[in-house]
């Protein structure tokens, strides 16, 4: 390793120091706002720490009128049921592409790289049509069968995990009598698990941070967290301090996750970058 | 070549679902729009072909070029935004004292939603917000603005907010080509006598400017589908609104299926010829290593 002089040890800090600066100033007024008066907030500059730290009542306002556990608990159902059928889906789909040389293979692989320059947001107005006719908009399938698909950046971890799987392991498999099914469940997916691992959390940020598709598949009755923190922050009636302190609840669930996930986030995404 | 009667029947049972979803939800779409994109379908009557009108209005209505020029504003934020990536990726990548803590709440922004985002911006930029108080504070009061409520500095303002949330996907993709880098570079450079100056000018930035220019192009393909922060800060008012909040409000509000159907094309174009670039100079970048 090469040494790193004093200079840049002091300009590494530095950079870091002020970088963490840039990040966190824009977050603490909304900490400060979401614990303060309606009469504190209209009265004091928002880089005034609230009087009482303690103050919880616009956290247990927001939580009743804003639907948000709901909400919450709507999103954690989405995210569960669209995850996994994606997560199967993507693994079958690279396993047969991956293992098998058949007719139509390239053709098949193609299309789902072409996926690539199709961005959601061009094919809405026509996918919108084609979810109404199903009788699902409003409907929590809806968004379920949206997230469901398979997409190329899956395809590509899944490969770089098959890639480093004995094909002998496959063969031996067979030899012994085992179906290509029992081969592909007891065999290739249990040594998966680390792709899909990375998988699971790209796109579970992916959607659980979503916006655009929700908003326009779940106007009424069902909502997900990301739509629900919208209707009450587009509420003008709410005090600005009580959506404060639901958009601060709306960072808890994430921070609860990043903690436990810290080190798979870090390395699986820069990894899936490798790849 | 597959022959066997058992393993056709075993591929196509693992790839019948996602093709057909696959077809559904993508090919036919996008099928389906360029057709739409040169008829005048309201989403109720049947189409009836107007042939190239809705693209005319795109190109010569200003209301809807400057949609387009919109999005040049999110392009520019992309330079800072990547410049300061990627130093960040290059004092990070090391062993030191703190490194998770910095981490830690480096990445906090790429965690968080657009609607957080948003209303930790208005905070920011309102009128006795964040911004303005701190310049107040500090002396500066004099520049102090409505930076919401200003039309020429409304875009601005909005779009440097993809500087503090996507600066961290960008950092992380460095990071990661960082740590490609193989060891053993490292350890003839420090044999040789090199600084950390030169190691970051002659392995570091050589190594990863293939990673930059991917994140170049996805900095243009992102800005031109720029949706969120525009439509709940703004709702689109104050000339913010962007070519996906113009496909969304024809689409759906005003029943302009047609019309958004050509602005859908239009953005598709642009993403094909962003993506595509990426793809060819990928490719070189896999044939010199």
């Amino acid at each position: 390793m090469i040494r790193e002089s004093r200079l840049y040890r002091v300009l590494r800090y530095a950079f870091l120091i002020m970088a963490c600066i840039f990040v966190i100033v824009p977050i603490i007024p909304l900490v400060f706002m979401a614990f303060k008066t309606g009469s504190e907030y209209s009265s004091t500059s928002v880089l005034v720490p609230p009087q009482n730290w303690l103050n919880f009542y616009n956290f247990k306002y927001a939580l009743r009128v804003g639907n948000l556990g709901k909400a919450l608990f709507n999103t954690a159902v989405i995210l569960a049921v669209s995850l996994s059928i994606q997560l199967l889906l993507t693994t079958m789909v690279s396993y047969v592409l991956h293992r098998f040389e058949f007719r139509g293979r390239k053709i098949i692989y193609t299309l789902f790289a072409l996926t690539m320059f199709i961005p959601v947001v061009t094919t809405q107005t026509v996918v919108f049509q084609i979810v109404y006719r199903m009788g699902l908009v409003n409907k929590m399938p809806s968004v379920i069968l949206l997230y469901s698909g398979v997409n190329i950046v899956g395809i590509y971890i899944m490969f770089n995990q098959l890639g480093s799987i004995p094909k002998e392991l496959d063969e031996s498999a067979l030899i012994d009598g085992a179906s290509y099914y029992r081969i592909f469940g007891s065999i290739i997916l249990p040594l998966m698990k680390p792709a899909c691992t990375t998988l699971l959390i790209i796109n579970g940020i992916g959607y659980y941070n979503d916006f655009y598709i929700p908003n326009l598949y779940l106007r009424k009755n069902i909502q997900t967290f990301t739509v629900a923190l919208h209707k009450f922050f587009g509420n003008t009636a709410t005090p600005f301090e009580i959506v404060a302190a639901a958009i601060l609840l709306g960072i808890v669930p994430i921070m609860i996750v990043f903690l436990f996930l810290q080190r798979y986030i870090f390395y699986g995404l820069a990894g899936a970058v490798k790849s | 070549m597959v022959k066997t009667r058992k393993t056709k029947i075993f591929i196509f049972t693992f790839l019948f679902i996602p093709v057909i979803h696959l077809l559904v939800f993508s090919y036919i779409p996008i099928i389906t729009n360029i057709y739409l994109s040169f008829t005048n379908y309201n989403g109720v009557n049947p189409p009836k072909w107007v042939g190239l009108r809705n693209y005319e209005r795109l190109f010569t209505d200003p209301q809807y070029i400057k949609l387009f020029r919109n999005c040049l504003w999110y392009m520019l934020v992309a330079v800072p935004q990547l410049i300061f990536a990627f130093v960040l990726a290059v004092f990070v990548n090391g062993k030191f004292r703190g490194i998770n803590f910095f981490k830690g709440i480096l990445i906090i922004p790429y965690l968080l939603n657009g609607v957080i985002i948003s209303t930790i911006f208005i905070i920011f930029f309102n009128n006795s917000g964040t911004l303005n108080s701190i310049l107040r504070a500090i002396g500066l009061g004099g520049l102090a603005q409505q930076w919401l409520h200003n039309l020429r500095l409304v875009n601005p303002s909005i779009a440097s907010i993809s500087i503090w949330r996507y600066y961290g996907l960008n950092f992380l993709m460095f990071f990661g080509g960082l740590q490609a880098i193989p060891a053993e570079l490292y350890e003839a450079a420090a044999i040789d006598g090199c600084t950390k100056l030169q190691e970051i000018r002659y392995i570091s930035i050589p190594s990863i400017v293939h990673i930059l220019f991917i994140n170049v192009l996805l900095s243009i393909s992102g800005s031109i589908q720029v949706f969120e922060i525009p439509y709940i800060m703004m709702n689109g008012a104050n000339g913010t609104a962007t070519p996906v909040i113009q496909i969304q409000q024809s689409a759906f509000a005003e029943g302009r299926v047609g019309f958004a159907a050509a602005l859908s094309i239009l953005v598709f174009i642009i993403v094909v010829i962003a993506v595509s670039l990426q793809k060819v100079f990928d490719k070189r970048g896999d044939i010199s290593q």
